[in-house]
């Protein structure tokens, strides 16, 4: 019996390493989707190896030469205060990466506890998770967000500076840091129930189906039901959530910089560099569009990555 | 047994019958699929003919042909589908290269289909009565309420109550019987002169599928269409139809009247369907017949007959060429009976 | 359907005062007193007087308990009265008046031509399945989905007017002047984009239906096809994103208004939020939820609508 059992598992092991060897190849077929996780990779590069090969670093600021157009010296040019764009831009990347990392994995985090919960443990917790999703879901995103910062972010400071005074531990003293974590709260809230509704349906889905029942009436235990079924079949589904979410939340923080909330200068980040860019435009329009630019690149090459994904995750019988 | 070449049958044909009665008329159709590593050939070279008022009976396995064959008359095709040669004669006229326009109308008028699965094969998202008049609206010029009047008709003709209510009605709101009987009506409102039915009753319940034949009898004695009826259950044609063609990989292996198919089968294939047939008085305990082996492959163009691998009679010259179709003596001397086989089963067995 | 309509509206309504309740608690206990602001941004050397801030506060009824508050604001709300502006002093209720119809007129608009203008891409491009004009449909809403408004709008004003020297499209002028196609466009790219695929993806599952093969096998001609048998299917789907999309836009409203000077809700809460005017936040939150309920709503009634099916379930529900 429990030769044969293993030898069933194994066969299925080797059908899931198939699907997602099968995915690979479709995804690498993609031309569109291979040149956007170049591009990717990149920007990804950049973001971690970013401060080691600014040419300037994206404090320094050079009064003698201000919005100076693009040349040899700045590539990219150098904004009103003088500092050079490109290492801004640069640093902007990392910024973008750390907050998109730092929400997705958050939100996933939270969203795996909350909807295998809902999932398992099934009635009233269920029923109160679904509502908990419905009603976040509900709630303006973007305003929630705004909300939050602004009116968390003076008591943030404020409770910071207290804790700074009572124990006199650096740490306290940045605020760069409080900036983050808020933004990354903020963020990771409004997230979340996407992704617990994608865990949440999946394990109800294998919850249901018959080679489960199978498995439970021979016996087996729940911790290898989990192992073998819920979780192989649940990684497809987060792969598309976390490129999606990483994506989404790229933009969300640069779209609340450039509000003005979240991220605040002198921290770049593309979204504020923006903003700053839209008051000089017409004068010096290559403030605005280095990283405009920059951010249309790295969206599209997520948009095309993303679509390749889905397809090859989720092939179409007519394709 | 005198050889004859491939193409014979037909001017065998030529020189009994006169050629207005024949209806239909098909010279070596071949049809192919485009694959992502090659091609399926589905259909081989099939030859044949029908005429008015005849009921021919399509059979064969799975994959064989027979649908492919039918909608290769009318191209109703999926895009990867190419027709490579053949020429098809409907009325006396070649429509072979109809243009688009042409077939349109062969199809709207001429030839009426009804398909295997009634569950999706209406619209759920348009009412009966307007998947039934739409046909005759466009392609007769009717009137919305002389369409509908005349689907009200047909849908009585097909034994359905409350016609008029029913044309108000959307496809989940009938049942599958029903709908297969919408799909019959939908078939001859345009009172074409063939119509061919693609396993109609393979979806249904056995109870229902008794219905839909004597209802498809009927209606052939009533209005005289010459129909063609595609199975792969040989049995059901049994009492119903007048010819059959037995096919296999794409190609006609067998061709006669019924009465010939069951009592004096020539092909080993066609012999081998027959002794599969569940029989009411078979001996208790009794394996089931099967025909052993594989279907064929069809990624590759039968140059040795396709059923050799399979065949128990089968001889060396059966895997070194296809066979050509010869004719077979009948029981009474009047109809044709062909057969595509090097062997001689009679002596055979 | 009535009673589904007065259920979900009923279901609607705590949802909403839970959310004016959290955002509420949030600017109440964490955003900085809104009379010290005002005086503190006072232009000149304004004395910071504690007795006067405290009288006004009393006045403003800002020392009561947090519920009591909250509970007056609630009885406001219902009567019509959103308070007034703690910048201002403007009433609420006329700066929404002002606000409002500009962005739902735009945004209603992007909708419609981007629905239609969407479907028609997307059709086509199903039509034309795997050949240079599928490729170059979805290549454009794959493009146009990725990049967010407050990109794609400030980068195509600068190609626009230093690049094609046309005019700065700045300013509101109403529907039907020509400066308003620029930020109608911005809004619409991203929205359109997602039609597009969703229509493509929807005409291309319907096209291997059985059903399609029965239109063809009667002899319709290709256009009645398409338009009676293949569109009807289609629009559930679409019609599901369009309700996805309003919240969208709305959103997208809020990023995009600045760029392009329109005086719309967007601006109102971009300028709400820099100056804590917490009545004017709160009402907007209370028009947006309001909005991403009715939309959410109507999405659903439109399916029974559209699909007779689910109208037979909604039937055997009632």
């Amino acid at each position: 019996m429990i030769k044969k059992q293993k030898h069933s598992n194994s066969s299925q092991d080797e059908q899931q390493y198939n699907l997602y060897k099968d995915a690979y190849t479709r995804l690498v077929a993609n031309k569109l989707a291979v040149v956007g996780m170049i591009v990717l990779f990149l920007v990804f590069f950049v973001a971690i190896f970013g401060p080691y090969i600014t040419p300037y670093d994206f404090l320094d600021q050079d009064l003698m030469a201000r919005n100076q157009p693009p040349s040899m010296k700045h590539w990219f040019g150098t904004d009103d205060l003088g500092r050079d764009i490109l290492s801004r831009v640069i640093y902007g990347a990392r910024t973008a990466f750390i907050v998109a990392v730092s929400v997705t994995f958050l939100s996933l985090m939270i969203g795996i506890v909350l909807g295998s919960l809902g999932a398992y443990i099934g009635g009233k917790v269920d029923t109160f998770v679904v509502w908990l999703i419905d009603v976040f879901m509900s709630i303006p995103s973007l305003l929630l967000v705004i909300v939050i910062n602004v009116s968390l972010k003076p008591r943030l400071v404020n409770w910071m500076d207290m804790q700074f005074l009572a124990t006199q531990n650096e740490f306290y003293r940045n605020t760069i840091l409080a900036d983050f974590v808020l933004v990354f709260g903020s963020l990771a809230l409004i997230k979340w129930p996407k992704a617990a509704r994608i865990i949440r349906g999946q394990i109800l889905s294998v919850k249901k189906k018959n080679y489960v029942l199978a498995a439970k009436a021979l016996g087996v235990p729940s911790s290898r039901i989990v192992k073998k079924y819920v979780i192989p079949n649940s990684i497809g589904p987060i792969i598309v959530y976390i490129s999606a979410s990483l994506g989404e939340a790229m933009v969300f923080e640069s779209a609340f910089s450039f509000l003005g909330v979240g991220v605040r200068p002198p921290i770049p980040s593309w979204g504020n560099m923006i903003s700053d860019g839209l008051r000089v435009w017409q004068l010096y329009p290559h403030i605005l569009a280095a990283p405009a630019l920059v951010l249309a690149i790295v969206t599209i090459a997520y948009s095309f990555l993303g679509d390749g994904l889905n397809d090859a995750l989720n092939p179409r019988q007519w394709k | 047994m005198m050889p004859s070449t491939q193409d014979n049958g037909n001017s065998r044909y030529e020189a009994k019958g006169n050629n207005v009665s024949k209806l239909l008329e098909v010279k070596n159709l071949e049809t192919r699929f485009k694959a992502r590593n090659g091609y399926v050939y589905a259909v081989n070279g099939v030859s044949f003919s029908l005429e008015k008022g005849e009921m021919l009976g399509v059979v064969g396995e799975s994959g064989c042909g027979k649908s492919v064959t039918m909608m290769s008359l009318i191209k109703l095709l999926p895009p990867s589908a190419e027709i490579t040669s053949g020429e098809v004669f409907l009325d006396g006229e070649d429509i072979s290269h109809a243009s688009a326009k042409k077939m349109n109308y062969i199809r709207g008028v001429k030839v009426g289909m009804i398909f295997q699965d009634p569950m999706t094969s209406l619209n759920p998202f348009v009412k009966i009565g307007l998947q039934l008049a739409e046909g005759i609206m466009y392609h007769k010029k009717l009137s919305k309420e002389e369409a509908y009047r005349q689907a009200g008709i047909y849908l009585d003709l097909v034994g359905i109550s409350n016609s008029t209510e029913r044309l108000n009605e959307f496809p989940h709101q009938l049942s599958g019987g029903m709908r297969q009987r919408v799909m019959i009506a939908m078939a001859l409102l345009s009172e074409p002169s063939l119509v061919i039915a693609d396993e109609p009753t393979t979806a249904l319940d056995v109870t229902i599928q008794a219905q839909i034949v004597e209802l498809i009898k009927e209606i052939r004695e009533r209005l005289n269409t010459s129909i063609i009826w595609i199975t792969h259950d040989l049995s059901l044609l049994a009492g119903m139809v007048d010819r059959i063609v037995v096919m296999y990989s794409g190609m006609i292996v067998e061709e006669a009247t019924l009465e010939e198919i069951y009592k004096n089968p020539q092909h080993p294939y066609t012999i081998g369907l027959l002794q599969s047939i569940p029989k009411v008085d078979a001996s208790h305990g009794k394996r089931l017949p099967s025909i052993g082996g594989a279907p064929p492959n069809l990624f590759i163009k039968p140059t040795s007959c396709p059923f050799a691998p399979r065949c128990a009679y089968k001889i060396d010259r059966c895997e070194q060429e296809n066979p050509q179709i010869r004719e077979v003596r009948t029981l009474h001397e009047k109809n044709h009976h062909r057969v595509a086989c090097w062997v001689d089963v009679e002596k055979r067995s | 359907m009535g009673r589904y309509i007065l259920h979900r509206l009923l279901r609607w309504f705590p949802t909403v005062v839970l959310i004016l309740l959290t955002i509420y608690a949030l600017v109440f206990f964490g955003a900085g007193d809104p009379i010290k602001l005002i005086f503190l941004r006072a232009p000149g050397d304004v004395a910071y007087d504690v007795e006067r801030v405290e009288a006004i506060r009393e006045e403003a009824g800002l020392n009561e308990p947090f519920l009591v508050q909250f509970g007056n604001y609630m009885w406001n709300i219902m009567h019509g009265n959103f308070g007034n502006s703690l910048v201002s002093g403007r009433s609420v209720n006329s700066m929404l008046a002002a606000a409002v119809p500009v962005t739902f007129q735009i945004g209603l608009t992007a909708i419609f031509l981007l629905t239609i203008f969407g479907t028609l891409l997307g059709v086509i491009a199903a039509l034309n399945h795997n050949r240079w004009l599928d490729n170059l449909i979805v290549g454009f809403a794959l493009i146009t989905w990725g990049v967010p408004v407050f990109v794609a709008g400030p980068l195509v004003v600068v190609v626009l007017v230093l690049g094609l020297g046309m005019d700065v499209p700045y300013g509101w002028y109403g529907l039907f002047n020509p400066m308003v196609i620029t930020p109608l466009v911005i809004l619409s790219l991203a929205p359109m984009s997602l039609i597009i695929r969703q229509a493509r993806a929807g005409v291309l599952e319907v096209l291997s239906e059985d059903y399609i093969r029965t239109a063809r096998s009667k002899g319709l001609p290709r256009r009645t096809v398409v338009l009676r048998h293949i569109l009807r299917p289609v629009l559930t789907p679409v019609v599901s994103q369009v309700g996805l999309l309003i919240i969208a836009t709305l959103n997208n409203s809020i990023l995009i208004e600045r760029v392009f000077g329109l005086p719309g809700l967007g601006r109102l809460t971009e300028t709400a939020i820099k100056d804590s005017d917490y009545p004017v936040i709160l009402a907007i939150v209370f028009i947006f939820s309001t909005v991403v309920m009715v939309s959410n709503l109507l999405v659903d009634i439109s399916y029974p609508l559209l699909d007779p099916r689910a109208a037979a379930k909604k039937e055997g529900d009632e």
